[in-house]
């Protein structure tokens, strides 16, 4: 399993000045958890290694949003809790 | 007096758009002109393939496509919101007409109201 110095979950969409402000404090060992509406970054472009995003599975199927990332960075409900569970420290933003 | 309702926050984050959908039918029911005007991250209502059941909701696109039979005149979509968020006219549903949010549009209905 991988190991996140901190994990960042965004529940904001693009328009939200958190959203900005969390993706501006991603670490080189930080990982980006998308859930709620932070979902919708997937339709943006993100300055971030593919490997240190996820997204919420269940969030991005009610938005159409599938389609838009790769299968291997969603994560269920239970995934959620084995990544929150492998970082050292969690930023609800 | 005609209507226009915006939705300008995106679907399933929090009730604010549906309770603004709810009254713009509640309009159309009673024969109030109405319109719906999605903008910003709103017109993210507006993609389609969404499945709504993991989170216990009903997909808000088969909400919306109740709204021509509840008599809602028109539905509009920013275009430049709909560029940001990698909506082509194709990817929305054909009662969608692509607009221009502005006082030009805005002046044409007697009361505007946001969502929310």
């Amino acid at each position: 399993m991988i190991t996140l110095k901190t994990l960042h979950i965004l529940n904001k969409p693009p328009e939200h000045s958190r959203y900005r402000l969390c993706l501006s404090a991603i670490g080189p060992d930080d990982g980006l958890l998308l859930t709620e509406n932070g979902v919708l970054a997937v339709t943006q472009l993100l300055e971030i290694n593919s490997e240190q995003y996820f997204a919420l599975r269940p969030d991005l199927e009610a938005r159409g949003l599938l389609s838009h990332i790769s299968r291997d960075q969603t994560v269920s409900f239970d995934g959620m809790v084995d990544l929150t569970a492998s970082a050292e420290n969690v930023i609800s933003w | 007096m005609s209507t226009l309702i915006i939705i300008d926050q995106p679907p399933y984050g929090s009730w604010e758009g549906r309770e603004a959908l709810d009254m713009a039918f509640s309009l159309a029911a009673f024969d109030q002109p109405v319109s719906l005007l999605f903008c910003g991250a709103g017109v993210n209502w507006l993609r389609k393939g969404q499945d709504a059941e993991k989170l216990q909701q009903k997909s808000v696109e088969r909400n919306l496509a109740a709204a021509p039979i509840f008599g809602v005149e028109a539905l509009l979509a920013d275009g430049n919101a709909c560029h940001q968020y990698g909506l082509a006219e194709t990817d929305l549903p054909d009662y969608v007409a692509i607009t221009d949010f502005g006082l030009e549009l805005t002046s044409r209905f007697d009361h505007v109201a946001f969502a929310g």
